[in-house]
């Protein structure tokens, strides 16, 4: 059989990341993916270098709507670092609890849609309803669910109250309990093993070679963290393990985030429990001295870097951002090959990236065939149909 | 877990390549001439026992942009090469071959600062959409929205309703 393109995306306007993949097939099995990536391009770095440092935090949250806490904190931690800022424990202490809620609401909303792709609905609906709760306890504390603006220049914009306390440490057992369902089912649940194991392969070498990052990285046996690499906020003072798995594919993909959700409980538990006493916030000056800083920063999805350079001003002269998504695409493309046809969801939907960009397809039948259009949907429902009754 | 870098053997090692500083703790920088970063980069991921790209910074300083390999690797230190190639005529020999996650840094470099990455194998957009005008590259100092010109089918004073 000829070999055909199929084209997925190309974007749609009102999503925050447009992609285009042009997936070319041999029948059912891929042969090559060639990609184009958003359509839209915000010019967030630009109009950062327009903005004093305090209005350039609110603008570097809303670079993502998931993890809006990691930009705005690898900002914040770079700027204080080139002012050599002391930020108070209890500043750093809640920074953390925020970072590692973010990170529990990102792997619980990942889960949800890794299920809703494979046909899992049932586990889309817990692990949804399971997410309610880290958001309630981050609406209670910052007051938002979406972007927190917790991060100010020097530390934390408000306190946690002993009422917050109190309330997010009365959630996490059930969170917790909720989290060892989830270990148990990843190992035992047969829809889950048929659609991951196996899916999606990355040998070690290639996530180095290809330069793969976070969960996807860490599920081939790399263990790169940048927290426990290149400590920041107090990583280096809490007890806390980096997750890895060996698995290789999707499924390892998902051992390594359920492993990394329990993990985030356990340090928001200790972080909660071992509060310091004392400011939230340091007095900062308003102009930062020329210099240059390569801030790294574990997002939910992975590494994420900012380099950051400051020309003596109250603003930057360049803010370089790159997300851990981009770093990720290339190991998609290369993880891809050989592939099903049908399991392109499930192994895009693996490294986590924010999969309503290849909301419409357009399917060619054959070279010169006329071109149709199916939406994500009825891909979706095509892959789940190949699989129906390949069960044991 | 394999040691950190120290400055002394990175300096000697990456002597003929340029000088070599440290910021801080596990960072070093080492500032090298657009001709020898291919070399350098090679020598940064087979002596000194990098094992990965973690991004390609780009800044525009006026009359020169500045390029910057970040790389990381088992002794957990961050090694930077930056470069600098002049503003007429910017290009700079393509990494993709050496290292595959450059390829997609690389398209977005030459998409927003246009700069030319030589050998590379499909110099395609990736972050504009196609209908961009060509030769303007937004994140450029220099850069002004032209206002007869179209951005992705928008203008200047341009409304849906009108």
């Amino acid at each position: 059989m000829p070999e055909v393109t199929v084209p997925i995306g190309p974007h749609h306007p009102a999503l925050k990341e447009p992609v285009n993949f042009k997936v070319i097939a041999d029948g059912e099995k891929i042969v090559r993916l060639e990609l184009d990536l958003s359509y839209n391009h915000r010019g967030i770095e630009k109009a950062a270098e327009q903005r004093d440092f305090i209005r350039v935090l609110p603008l570097l949250e809303r670079v993502c709507g998931i993890c809006s806490h990691s930009h705005s904190t690898v900002f914040a931690k770079g700027i204080e670092e080139i002012m050599q800022l002391e930020v108070p424990l209890r500043g750093q202490y809640i920074r953390t609890i925020i970072a590692e809620l973010e990170r529990m609401h990102s792997h619980l909303l990942w889960l949800g849609v890794a299920a809703h792709e494979i046909g899992f609905n049932t586990l889309f609906m817990w692990s949804w309803r399971d997410r309610e709760l880290v958001q309630d306890t981050l609406e209670e504390m910052s007051g938002n669910r979406v972007h927190y603006g917790m991060n100010e220049v020097g530390g934390v914009r408000c306190d946690l109250t002993p009422n917050q306390v109190r309330a997010a440490l009365d959630r996490l057992p059930h969170l917790e309990d909720r989290i060892a369902r989830y270990v148990e089912m990843v190992n035992d649940q047969q829809t889950m093993l048929l659609r991951f194991k196996g899916v999606g392969k990355l040998t070690r070498e290639e996530v180095l070679n290809y330069g793969a990052v976070g969960p996807t990285a860490r599920a081939s046996g790399v263990d790169y963290d940048v927290r426990r690499d290149d400590p920041y906020l107090v990583y280096g003072d809490i007890p806390w393990n980096v997750v890895t798995d060996t698995n290789c594919d999707v499924y390892g993909r998902t051992c390594v985030r359920i492993g990394e959700l329990r993990e985030s409980a356990s340090i928001v538990r200790y972080c909660l429990e071992n509060l310091p006493e004392g400011p939230v916030r340091a007095n900062t000056p308003k102009t930062a001295p020329a210099g240059e800083i390569f801030s790294r920063y574990e997002a939910p999805r992975g590494e994420l870097a900012h380099f950051i350079r400051t020309n003596g001003t109250n603003k930057v002269e360049r803010v370089d951002i790159r997300t851990p998504t981009l770093a990720n695409w290339t190991s998609v493309a290369m993880s891809l090959v050989n592939q099903n046809l049908a399991d392109i969801p499930v192994i895009v939907a693996a490294i986590d990236p924010c999969l309503s960009c290849t909301s419409r397809i357009t399917l060619v039948s054959s070279p010169g065939g006329t071109p149709g259009i199916i939406t994500f949907d009825e891909l979706r429902k095509r892959g789940q149909t190949r699989y129906r009754g390949c069960g044991p | 877990m394999t040691p950190s870098l120290t400055l002394e053997f990175v300096k000697e090692t990456m002597m003929e390549y340029g000088t070599a500083e440290q910021a801080r703790q596990n960072r070093i920088r080492i500032a090298t001439t657009p001709d020898k970063v291919l070399r350098a980069i090679q020598h940064v991921l087979g002596t000194l026992g990098c094992d990965r790209l973690v991004t390609i910074s780009t800044v525009d300083n006026g009359t020169t942009f500045e390029l910057i390999y970040h790389f990381i690797g088992p002794h957990r230190t961050v090694v930077s090469v930056a470069t600098e190639v002049p503003h007429e005529d910017p290009w700079v020999t393509s990494m993709s071959g050496v290292l595959p996650p450059a390829g997609i840094y690389e398209r977005q470099i030459h998409d927003l600062f246009g700069i030319v990455f030589r050998g590379h194998p499909g110099l395609k957009k990736i972050i504009l959409n196609e209908d961009w005008p060509p030769n303007e590259f937004p994140l450029r100092k220099d850069w002004k929205k032209n206002p007869d010109t179209y951005y992705g089918g928008i203008k200047e004073g341009w409304s849906r309703h009108a």
